[in-house]
């Protein structure tokens, strides 16, 4: 790569960087965390520890500037996703798409924060996660579900 | 959009550039908060609104729920910024806005919950920056974090503060320590387990973590006193750099000095060396804080005392206002009670009567005035007179009691310290200095006869243009008392005859009073007295109508002039012969009804509150909780309880009822107490037992007491206890006959007898068949002191006086080697159960002051009782003690009361004590 290419994309990247912010939120234990760790360093560890509140994240790939909010999942964060929520540009919805028991909770709480006003008219993604474990639910039934 | 805000911002720096801030509104700032949720984030902008919303929240404004609410959720966001200063400000305002920690560990309910979730949002980011490389980060993140954590979270922190601790950075260190001062209050156990790291940053070298560090390590030991002396004596070895900690430091050790009790007599004070090294610090706090201690020892003999005055004196001529402002003001106190160590730096004091800083100049006079001697009292009243003018009345009535106490001390000098009271009262003033003057003035009336004529018409002057109910009537009541035995009293009554002219219905009824005094003492005065008493019955008030129409009719102003006889005055203004206290708790009680009201039925004791009631409530107190009566009156409570049982009802009035004598050790099986009911010719002992043992049930309790050895008492009646449960108190009686009037001491054993039940502790239920058993108790006395009540006179030398010097009985007594002064003191007042009295004015030691107050190392003292012995025979002592070189105390003791027999029975109780 030459040094002019090299100064083009600078260039570029001045006048065409993109800033998202992000809210990460869902159910304790869904892997929010983690997946902010690996869309930031790529790394992933097995021993995390939970979220008490929230991380801010910022992630610049290319040039795009990522700013992720990732939020605690216990009860007692639920009530204060909506604060992190507003005006972002999208949020991801994390499932534990292993976790069969808490599906119902995971989806009313979800359900609960898009009826939300202030919320109205922002791009959510729902992923489900932790499908390559055993008893992991199928994309359709998670679908069907949710 | 966010460009004229800004704008008008640096606009109104301009105008008002002694304060940025003036004037800003809350709403304003709150909109301007909005900034905080901006994509772009303009950390100095943000930086600047949080300052803002802090100084609106230190003004006092407050923030509504939601307000707050949206505030924080707002200032949450800006973790993202990396701006160092940016993030400082999140730091306050996170700490500003969280519900303090002791506040979320009292409340329980679920605002309090809430507003804990709301705080715990912040603390990953927190937990995050605590381990942060920026060491600002790490620091502030520690405190924000203790100021919201709870007991949980900390557990999971705990590690990280222990890191900190022992941090390179000092401020990181201090932190850490600081946050572990505060933790001390709601999670010590935690704490404590820090005390390793924390010895380790005693040890370190900056300066703000060795004070930090020594102060947490003391709260961690404060309760363990071994552990403070162990401490203070390591330290004292000179590890201590930092002149903060030193200054810690040297309170620790005075601290251990006094618990220590230290012996004063071997000479040899633990640690003195230490506090005298520290007056050659470098530091001047170090300096202070040492001279002060010394000053403050218990017993400090003047050889302690000479280094630390230098020092100070030297402090006096210093060109820093903090310092000549301590200075003076320790020398302020030591003057109190070592006058003469501080007359070396009189002279130093003198020039600081001119000082700028006036309440510098207000403590040198008052220490000078403490100090002075005869020959200078003129001269500083002179400098006073010229420096009254610019000091406020706080520092007036400072001054004002420095010259009572100086004029008390130098009775010759009354003339120029009256007329100096005088002088000020006549100017204007508030109504706490008046009344500081009005006391002074009454005071030195009573104490100095010879200033009572002036004194009295300084106080005739002043109640003609005085603006104060309280002060009027208080000076008419003492006119009333003191103006009748002075050599003209009519002069007087021009000036008392105006209030009923010129006053309110309060100043005007008490003038009455007055009027009618005079009336009552001087025969001379009475025809004019009652023409114009006669003029008072046309009052628009009732109540100076009514005194009036009394005063009138009881001293026979009906037009024949008779002297009135004793019985009338004794009426109308002897003394009620009950405290006040009680008279009033008595009428309050009393309820309107077909029977008068019985002023003998108030108590005459005052109240003596048994230790058992000073205790927490709820606690058991086993054998002591059975007293039926609340905190209140305990007599009264007493006086019902008796006269409800049959057998003791016939018995008269109870005369006084003791406190609880213990009969049992404690922790035993069964706890029993006993008070002691004396009547006139009766004695009932109240057993209080208690069963301490789930397993047993007693029935049929009583005491049996053995009265061999007590001649006087025969036994009449006893009241068996039918039940006494697990844990519940309950009383058995037993009342003994003895010869009427008489003080019979004697000897009791007691034995207590009962019927034991076993009982299933699963049921509750008792078994059918007991066993008899019994259960030896302590020896029980009756002695002199419970023919005692504890009644307190006013003024003693008042009462002293007005008994008859016939009644008087005078004897010595050698009471043998004693530790102390003021246990020979104590063991009399015992023995006697006599109510202390103040101090009388003329004896030059400080104003009303507990007689039973021995001052420290005092050689000879003087100590003033009274009592009521039983027939109601009102008993004064005055006992005069001397301690010589060999700790030998003598007693001179001195009996007036009503009855002779009665002060040759006191001088019998001390000779057979």
């Amino acid at each position: 790569m030459s040094l002019w290419e090299a100064f083009l994309n600078w260039l570029r990247s001045l006048f065409f960087k993109q800033e998202m912010e992000l809210s990460l939120i869902g159910l304790q234990n869904a892997g929010k965390t983690s997946l902010v760790n690996v869309v930031a360093t790529g790394g992933y560890s097995e021993d995390m520890i939970p979220t008490v509140g929230f991380n801010m994240k910022k992630v610049t790939k290319g040039n795009v500037t990522i700013k992720l909010w990732d939020l605690g999942g216990q009860p007692r964060f639920r009530s204060m996703w909506e604060r992190y929520c507003r005006s972002v540009s999208a949020i991801v919805y994390v499932v534990d798409a292993a976790d069969n028991d808490n599906l119902p909770v995971s989806r009313s709480e979800l359900h609960d924060l898009l009826s939300k006003p202030s919320l109205s008219g922002i791009p959510l993604l729902v992923l489900g996660n932790k499908i390559d474990k055993p008893g992991a639910l199928s994309k359709e039934a998670l679908t069907e579900q949710m | 959009m966010a460009q004229p805000l800004v704008k008008k911002d640096d606009d109104r720096d301009d105008e008002a550039d002694y304060h940025p801030f003036l004037g800003i509104e809350k709403g304003a700032v709150l909109q301007e908060a909005r900034v905080f949720n901006d994509p772009q984030l303009d950390a100095r902008r943000c930086s600047q609104v949080i300052t803002k919303l802090l100084y609106l929240l230190n003004q006092g404004e407050s923030f509504t729920k939601i307000e707050a609410t949206e505030v924080f959720f707002a200032v949450t966001k800006l973790f993202q910024s990396r701006d160092i200063g940016l993030r400082r400000m999140v730091y306050l305002m996170i700490k500003e806005l969280s519900p303090s920690a002791d506040e979320v560990q009292i409340g329980t309910d679920i605002s309090y919950i809430a507003s804990n979730i709301k705080v715990i949002i912040v603390t990953s980011s927190l937990m995050k920056d605590m381990n942060s490389k920026t060491d600002m980060y790490r620091a502030n993140a520690i405190r924000v974090l203790c100021r919201i954590t709870d007991g949980t979270l900390l557990t999971q922190i705990e590690r990280y503060l222990k890191q900190a601790i022992v941090d390179k950075n000092p401020v990181v260190a201090s932190a850490a320590l600081v946050s572990g001062i505060h933790l001390l209050q709601t999670n010590p156990e935690i704490v404590k387990r820090w005390s390793n790291e924390v010895q380790e940053a005693v040890q370190s070298r900056a300066a703000l973590v060795q004070f930090h560090a020594l102060a947490l390590l003391h709260q961690i030991r404060q309760n363990d006193r071994l552990a403070v002396s162990k401490l203070v004596t390591s330290l004292t070895r000179g590890t201590v750099r930092s002149p903060l900690a030193q200054c810690l430091l040297i309170r620790y050790t005075s601290q251990v000095i006094r618990e220590s009790g230290g012996n004063t007599q071997t000479g040899d004070r633990p640690f003195y060396d230490y506090l005298e090294s520290c007056l050659r610090h470098k530091a001047e706090m170090v300096i202070f804080e040492a001279a002060k201690a010394i000053t403050e020892l218990s017993g400090v003999t003047n050889r302690e005392l000479t280094p630390a005055i230098t020092v100070l004196q030297l402090f006096l001529s210093s060109s820093k206002p903090v310092l000549r402002f301590a200075a003076v003001r320790t020398l302020n106190k030591v003057a109190m009670t070592h006058p003469m160590a501080v007359t070396n730096c009189n002279i130093d004091m003198e020039s600081l009567i001119s000082d700028p800083n006036r309440s510098i100049a207000t403590l040198a006079i008052t220490t000078l005035l403490k100090t002075g001697n005869e020959s200078s009292v003129d001269r500083l009243m002179k400098q006073i007179t010229n420096f009254m003018s610019d000091i406020a009345d706080e520092f007036k009535i400072v001054v004002v009691e420095a010259i009572r106490s100086l004029c008390l001390k130098f009775p010759l000098k009354y003339r120029s310290l009256m007329n100096f009271l005088s002088n000020i009262l006549r100017e204007e003033g508030g109504f706490e200095y008046k009344k500081a003057i009005v006391d002074s003035i009454v005071i030195l009336i009573s104490d100095i006869p010879d200033a009572k004529e002036s004194g009295l018409l300084h106080l005739c002057e002043f109640i003609e243009d005085c603006e104060f109910t309280y002060l009027s009537t208080q000076i008419l009541h003492f006119l009333g008392i003191e103006g009748p035995k002075t050599s003209d009293p009519s002069k007087y009554i021009r000036y008392i005859y105006n209030r009923v002219h010129l006053e309110n219905a309060t100043v005007r009824a008490s003038a009455v009073s007055t009027l009618a005094k005079f009336g009552a003492l001087v025969d001379s005065l009475k025809p004019r007295i009652f023409i114009l008493l006669r003029r008072c019955l046309f009052d628009s008030d009732d109540e100076v109508r009514d005194r009036a129409t009394l005063y009138l009719n009881t001293l026979g102003g009906d037009g024949s002039v008779v002297e009135t006889d004793n019985d009338v005055k004794d009426f109308l203004f002897g003394s009620l012969g009950v405290p006040l206290v009680n008279l009033e708790t008595s009428l309050k009680n009393y309820e309107p009804s077909e029977e008068p009201f019985d002023i003998s039925s108030v108590p005459k004791e005052i109240k003596s509150q048994p230790l058992a009631e000073k205790k927490a409530p709820g606690k058991k107190q086993p054998g002591l909780g059975s007293s039926p009566s609340g905190p209140g009156s305990t007599v009264d409570a007493y006086d019902k309880l008796l006269s409800s049982i049959p057998e003791f009802s016939n018995f008269g009035r109870l005369f006084k009822s003791s406190p609880p004598v213990e009969l049992t050790e404690a922790e035993t099986e069964y706890a029993v107490n006993v008070v002691k009911h004396i009547f006139d010719s009766h004695v009932v002992f109240q057993y209080n037992c208690t069963n301490t043992i789930p397993e047993q049930l007693l029935e049929n309790v009583t005491v049996v007491v053995d009265a061999s050895e007590a001649e006087d008492f025969s036994a009449v009646a006893s009241k068996l206890l039918r039940s006494l449960p697990y844990d519940t108190p309950g009383q058995t009686f037993v009342a003994f006959e003895k010869p009427e009037g008489v003080p019979a001491v004697g000897k009791f054993s007691n034995m207590l007898r009962f019927i034991v039940k076993e009982v299933d502790t699963s049921t509750g239920e008792a078994e059918e068949d007991g066993v008899e058993d019994e259960y030896q108790l302590e020896d029980l006395e009756v002695v002199a002191s419970d023919y005692m009540l504890k009644v307190p006179v006013s003024n003693f030398r008042n009462a002293w006086e007005s008994m008859d010097p016939e009644s008087e009985q005078v004897d010595e007594y050698g009471l043998g080697p004693r530790e102390s002064l003021t246990e020979a003191v104590s063991a009399v007042i015992n023995l006697l159960g006599m109510q202390p009295c103040e101090i009388d004015y003329y004896s030059g030691q400080d104003y009303r002051k507990g007689s039973e107050v021995v001052p420290n190392n005092s050689r000879s003292h003087t100590c003033l009782l009274s009592g009521v012995y039983i027939g109601n025979v009102k008993v004064l002592v005055r006992l005069s003690f001397g301690m010589d070189s060999s700790r030998e105390v003598a007693m001179k003791l001195a009996v007036r009361s009503d009855d002779v027999s009665v002060s040759s029975a006191i001088h019998d109780i001390v000779a057979s004590g």
